[in-house]
């Protein structure tokens, strides 16, 4: 049958099948060159990793999404995320569907493949979304625990700032509840928290909070010289 | 062959809009359209509204807003089925209607480009997909202008790089093989980059398949197998990750700078009317009320930037720094054209004049749109901050030491310039030295943080993954090597390229450019280089060897030394795959074709970005193509209008630690 584009594998597979011939259909099947018609087959042949391979092969993202979903519904989590982390498409795939939609999933994902930032990442995703702030630096303390253990460099960087985001928050739930009585400084950045209070003449504090965050002496002076124009205060 | 043998734009525009009025004449009668954003947008490059009202639409509203309203029995929506969330927006749309509304809705949808087996799913779950009409619009290549054409997506960046999602690569394919089932098969296909590779074996896979399908004899339609192209030399395919560096520098040519201050989309800038004037409103009716109402703060008027306006032609490809003279030239010739009124002394003068006398109208008016845009963005590019920024840019084009600059950087974070800019210049010496020295880029993670908000540690991440910013140390920063054994994901090696490819012309003129340099004021976008090295392997050859450039003198064609041939090892040193691959038919079929037709023709080249292509990378290919006139005709296509602040924005962490309001 070799060298025939002619013939239809596609309807002899399936008659093979029927017929249930299982092994036989599947041969066929690989000599079927349009794998839009090659999936769904072989999925229904219960063949599940050929047909998610050749639906990556097709390079066709639809195929792709379709097996993967037949595949999540089918088979326990487990089993499922081995299927899929061997082959980086389909991983990346699951990862884009699932943001935004199904978080527990994708910590799941990152759990059990040993990603610890992305893990922690989806942490801090759910923290910005999160409207209370005791939930926001419950989820913050929770992204920077999940990276405690780790010595590699950019794991230890990622946690520092992430403890340092929390420290932030306070001092700012705490400023507003001082100065502003109203939400004025939580969420700003640190700069934008200095700036904001040397505008507003509170010097002393600013100077707390430099010190405190370690900030650059330049960066010090240039949000300085900023907040004191915007001030107009020439003195 | 088909109705127009030469031009691509006007069939595909054609082509797109007979499909868009086919599908809204099979719903009967009145309907309302709701039309998901980033197609809103590309509709409208071929179809004007007041088309749509004529074959029934009434209102028109956007899908992300969620208000399609109840005033019509027919709802028709138009949305990409690929996106799953917009296919979810849908099904929401549709379910909402089906509860409120008193009345019984007639919902169809149109799924571009196809309809997709999830987007099957996703309906059969919400339960409506028995209650729907589905047909789909084959919408692939939007023309933007003659020579290019574009697939609008958007977010093809972010899909490809950040994401890692194929989708935009097969979308691609498809719209290639539209191509080569009006023309013929591309008689070669070259190319740099994986994704580039992973397309040009999407094309032969669907020949493949296309082939399986004819003679099965289950097409039926097309009767026989397509042939070699005559009418098209070749195709080349450049991967954006190729060159990311060229991307991340702010543009320089008019058009670019447009783009880069105002922004384009869909051939529209949307400008603030205290710039560039009030909407032009008819002659008659600019009574004296009119320009006190609309010349208020803040309000935006779009403005058409295509190559109908001839003055716009003229000015989009130059460098900015010549835009002031050619404005300055066009408004003497105005004011001549106007004086000429004087010399008019018969009638028949006058009767000519007076004819003539919309179209200098018209071109007055775009000359004051052009001369206010120009100053506008004269008073950016002459600010401080865009000084120092440009200087960090050029010295890290041409190579010098990057952490010199560190302190220039440094400092814009510190007043607080926006954020994406920043990112640009670290993306950018990451992409040109390969990697950052992970001291230098830990002290601006954490200044970057502290300054613009800790939610930027995704942002980070986000930049990290797409490999436009990373430490030294990591594996994938790696520059390719031009010797020894080359680890794979391994980046273009600037540094080489930047020599051997001669990326750096000191020595252009911004007047009267003899080199695609003059795009960026010196440096000539690497991307660019490498279709020369395709198409004008003589130039780039006295190019290196230093000798007269002698750009103007016809080079005969160069037949015998196709695809890559004579650069393979320059070209190895830029990231990913290379690859020239023939496409052979039948041999006896060409041969006859070849004794009918000659061939001596003009064949035409297409040049596909894949992932996006600039303003100015465009500019520097048209700088190729009227070079090239005599042999050869270049069309550009492409994913969609891409700059730094675009590549940015994908990764950009847009939520904050603020409170909800």
């Amino acid at each position: 049958l070799e060298g025939k584009p002619g013939i239809s594998f596609e309807l002899i597979a399936q008659a093979a099948y029927d017929e249930g011939r299982a092994h036989l259909a599947t041969q066929l099947l690989n000599h079927e060159p349009r794998a839009g018609k090659q999936v769904p087959l072989l999925l229904e042949m219960e063949e599940d990793e050929i047909a998610l391979d050749k639906a990556i092969e097709s390079g066709d993202a639809d195929l792709v999404n379709y097996v993967l979903l037949h595949l999540k519904t089918k088979l326990p989590l487990a089993s499922f995320f081995r299927t899929i982390n061997t082959r980086p498409v389909a991983s990346a795939l699951v990862e884009t569907t699932a943001r935004g939609q199904d978080t527990e999933l994708l910590k799941d994902l990152f759990y059990q493949d040993d990603r610890p930032i992305d893990g922690s990442n989806v942490l801090l995703s759910e923290a910005l979304e999160a409207t209370e702030l005791p939930r926001k630096t419950e989820k913050l303390q929770l992204a920077s625990r999940l990276l405690s253990d780790s010595k590699d460099p950019t794991v230890v960087l990622q946690q520092k700032l992430l403890s340092e985001a929390s420290q932030l928050l306070k001092i700012q739930e705490v400023l507003d509840k001082d100065l502003a009585d109203r939400s004025e400084f939580l969420g700003l950045s640190l700069n934008d928290t200095v700036y904001r209070l040397i505008r507003s003449g509170y010097g002393k504090r600013a100077q707390k909070m430099q010190s405190e965050f370690r900030m650059p002496e330049k960066t010090f002076w240039w949000l300085r010289l900023r907040a004191l124009v915007a001030k107009r205060d020439w003195g | 062959m088909a109705p127009y043998p030469g031009s691509d734009a006007d069939y595909f525009r054609d082509k797109a809009r007979r499909d868009l009025l086919n599908l809204l004449e099979g719903v009967r009668g009145k309907k309302n359209l709701a039309v998901s954003q980033d197609l809103a947008g590309p509709v409208g490059l071929f179809v004007k509204f007041s088309l749509l009202q004529e074959y029934g639409v009434d209102r028109v509203f956007l899908l992300e807003n969620g208000n399609v309203d109840s005033s019509q029995r027919n709802v028709v929506f138009l949305a990409h089925a690929e996106k799953i969330r917009q296919v979810r927006a849908v099904a929401e749309q549709i379910q909402r209607l089906q509860r409120n509304g008193n009345v019984e809705h007639e919902l169809s949808i149109f799924w571009v480009p196809r309809r997709t087996l999830v987007s099957n799913s996703i309906l059969e779950e919400a339960g409506i997909i028995g209650d729907v009409n589905i047909a789909e619009l084959p919408l692939y290549f939007v023309p933007l202008e003659q020579d290019v054409l574009s697939l609008e997506l958007e977010d093809a960046f972010s899909d490809l790089y950040l994401q890692k999602d194929p989708g935009s690569i097969f979308h691609s394919a498809k719209a290639l093989m539209d191509i080569q089932q009006r023309h013929g098969y591309f008689p070669r296909i070259i190319g740099k980059g994986d994704h580039a590779r992973r397309l040009a074996d999407l094309l032969l896979r669907m020949r493949k398949e296309l082939d399986a399908e004819e003679s099965s004899g289950l097409a039926g339609l097309s009767a026989r197998g397509l042939l070699p192209s005559a009418s098209t030399e070749s195709l080349i395919i450049i991967d954006r990750q190729v060159d990311f560096g060229s991307a991340l520098l702010t543009q320089l040519t008019y058009e670019g700078l447009i783009d880069e201050t105002v922004g384009i989309k869909n051939n529209q800038a949307d400008v603030d009317t205290s710039i560039v004037g009030p909407t032009a409103v008819p002659q008659a009716q600019e009574s004296s009320k009119a320009p006190q109402q609309s010349s208020k703060q803040g309000q935006k008027r779009k403005v058409q930037l295509d190559s109908s306006d001839q003055l716009f032609s003229q000015l989009r490809d130059a460098n900015f720094a010549i835009v002031g003279d050619i404005l300055n030239k066009v408004a003497r010739r105005l004011e001549t054209d106007y004086e000429s009124r004087h010399s008019a002394k018969s009638t028949t003068e006058l009767r000519e004049f007076v004819n003539k006398l919309p179209a200098y109208q018209l071109e007055h008016q775009s000359l004051r749109v052009h001369t206010n845009l120009a100053e506008e963005i004269m008073r950016t590019t002459r600010s401080d901050i865009f000084r120092k920024i440009l200087e960090v840019q050029q010295n890290n084009a041409a190579g010098s030491d990057a952490t010199y600059y560190h302190e220039a950087v440094e400092e814009l974070i510190a007043r607080d310039v926006p954020l994406k800019t920043i990112l640009r210049l670290l993306c950018l010496e990451s992409c040109m030295s390969g990697g950052l020295r992970p001291r230098d880029l830990e002290s601006f993670k954490r200044q970057i943080v502290q300054a613009y908000g800790h939610q930027h540690l995704l942002t980070f991440w986000a930049l990290e993954k797409m490999e436009l910013l990373q430490p030294r140390s990591s594996a994938t920063t790696m520059l390719l090597p031009t010797t020894g054994g080359a680890q794979p994901g391994s980046k273009t090696n600037y540094a080489y390229l930047r020599k051997n490819l001669r990326l750096v012309v000191e020595e252009v003129s911004e007047k009267d450019p003899s080199d695609v340099a003059y795009v960026y004021s010196g440096f000539a976008p690497l991307s660019i280089r490498l279709v020369q090295c395709v198409l004008q392997k003589p130039y780039i050859l006295s190019l290196i060897r230093g000798g007269p450039t002698t750009t103007s003198t016809p080079i005969p064609a160069t037949v015998s030394s196709p695809g890559w041939l004579g650069f393979e090892d320059v070209v190895k040193s830029a990231r990913g795959a290379t690859f020239s691959i023939v496409q052979k038919g039948d041999d006896k079929a060409i041969r006859a074709r070849q004794t009918i037709s000659g061939n001596n023709t003009i064949k035409t080249v297409y040049v596909f970005f894949l992932g996006g292509i600039t303003f100015t990378e465009i500019a520097a290919l048209r700088f190729i193509a009227a070079q090239e006139a005599p042999r050869r005709k270049i069309v550009i296509c492409t994913t969609g209008m891409i700059n730094g602040d675009r590549m940015m924005e994908g990764a950009i962490e847009k939520g904050s630690f603020a409170k909800f309001e």
